[in-house]
């Protein structure tokens, strides 16, 4: 399955400010490790020490918010858009 | 000559460029990430450390000033290496879903970069030491310090336990210091297969906790120490320490014990003087009074203050990196404060400007002779 994947602007200056990547994968998890795998420096932003995607990261996909510890098992379709993003905190 | 100054703040980072230490121009770089550190090695080359709650520690490098590109490697520990209970209960505080209880251990600072012998070290949270021989593009952990026994039993300073300052000696590539919060201030003499704590005498509340520490590479074994308890000496490379406090404000402490608080010392190499920023305790941590002054001391003994150009109102603090000199002639001294304010000195701390106001809380701070 090929998604597209926006990355938050925090992360586009790693990519020279490009916003939308190209990644395979039937489920979010594995799209992510695409993108990883694709880009070094993207791997160290989405995923720890343990190999797991940050904590604090989040996936909007089709009107759901996907927390970090469902990536795994949200599946994802042919051209699909995935939204990373953080998880809100603060005020 | 000219100085290039970094600011690290908690949204960016400032570059200050100046031509004759008085008039400066300044772009903001790096926008939206807290920048904790920054160095420049013998080829000119400077390295900024970023970190971010969401996405982790990484590192960005540039050879101007100007384009900085992010490096594909950063330092981070091994998925089997455990971590410390205690420094995750105090950092766990951005972690939603209890993930770093699980015992792992991780990068999530990067606190000193220290350029030396031809590497690149870096010294980060939770506390460890890594090292990069290409200009880091590839990082190794220095695993006789970060697996000694007993880091499980380190109590973390407020900030976590972290590994924020490293000195070198340039004329033995075998002997290394490091200080951490709160678990103190180690020393290794076979290029760093082993460490032995060197606290003895300086007054401790169960750990060390050491805020920073300065040399001068070429006469390494002379120590300056700013600790939680009070500003130390040492002229045996740690060996023993003396209280250098005379001339400094003293204040009570928490504990009830009475010295000289403070975070950043800065060592001048060119004229062996040391300057440091006293707060009023750890009660406080804003300078007393509101009067933000520097201490000086140019014979190694007694301290002095300097005002000329300080604010009197002044009730923000001054972070422990975040004070630095450009080793130039005279010397050249900046610091930032917690409320944003960058002050310079362009005579040895006679006389003060501020430079730059108005950016976010100042974490870091370095200079740079271009």
């Amino acid at each position: 399955m090929t998604v597209h994947v926006q990355l938050p602007p925090l992360l586009r200056g790693a990519m020279d400010g490009e916003r939308w990547l190209e990644a395979e994968g039937a489920t979010i998890c594995e799209a992510l490790r695409d993108v990883a795998q694709q880009h070094a420096s993207l791997a160290l932003h989405l995923f720890d020490e343990q190999g797991q995607v940050r904590h604090n990261i989040v996936c909007l996909h089709g009107g759901a918010v996907v927390r970090a510890r469902d990536m795994h098992m949200h599946r994802v379709q042919q051209g699909d858009e995935l939204v990373l993003t953080n998880a809100l905190a603060g005020g | 000559m000219g100085v290039a100054v970094i600011v690290g703040t908690a949204k960016g980072a400032a570059v200050l460029k100046s031509g004759d230490r008085k008039t400066w121009d300044m772009s903001f770089e790096l926008r939206g990430w807290p920048v904790t550190a920054s160095a420049r090695d013998d080829g000119g080359r400077t390295y900024v450390a970023v970190n971010s709650p969401n996405f982790g520690v990484a590192l960005f490098a540039s050879d101007d000033f100007a384009s900085w590109k992010q490096l594909e490697s950063a330092p981070r520990y091994r998925p089997e290496d455990r971590g410390n209970p205690e420094h995750h209960r105090l950092v766990a505080k951005m972690d939603f879903e209890g993930k770093l209880k699980g015992g792992g251990r991780f990068v999530d600072q990067i606190w000193t970069l220290h350029p030396a012998h031809g590497a690149l070290y870096a010294g980060v949270s939770e506390a460890g030491l890594f090292l990069s021989r290409d200009r880091g593009e590839s990082w190794q952990p220095v695993d006789g310090f970060n697996e000694q026994p007993g880091r499980e039993n380190w109590a973390p300073g407020f900030g976590g336990l972290g590994l924020h300052t490293i000195l070198t000696d340039a004329k033995n590539p075998d002997r290394m210091w490091v200080g951490i919060s709160a678990a103190g201030f180690f020393r290794t003499d076979d290029a760093g297969t082993t460490w032995t704590r060197k606290d003895e005498s300086v007054h401790g509340f169960g750990g060390n906790c050491v805020h920073h520490v300065a040399n001068d590479p070429e006469n390494a074994s002379v120590l300056y120490r700013q600790e939680h308890f009070g500003v130390y000496r040492s002229n045996d490379g740690g060996d023993t320490w003396q209280v250098w406090e005379d001339g400094l404000p003293v204040a009570e402490m928490s504990t009830g014990h009475r010295c000289s608080f403070g975070f950043p010392l800065v060592h001048d190499r060119k004229s062996g003087a040391s300057f440091v920023v006293p707060l009023d305790g750890d009660a406080f941590r804003f300078p007393r009074g509101g009067q933000l002054a520097v201490y000086r001391s140019t014979d190694g003994k007694t301290w002095h203050p300097l005002t000329d150009g300080l604010p009197a109102n002044c009730f923000a603090g001054v972070l422990r990196g975040s004070m630095a000199g450009d080793q130039m002639d005279p010397g050249g001294l900046y610091f930032g404060t917690t409320a944003g304010a960058i002050y310079a000195s362009d005579d040895l701390g006679e006389s003060w400007r501020e430079i730059a106001s108005g950016l976010p809380r100042i974490m870091s701070v370095e200079a740079y002779a271009t």
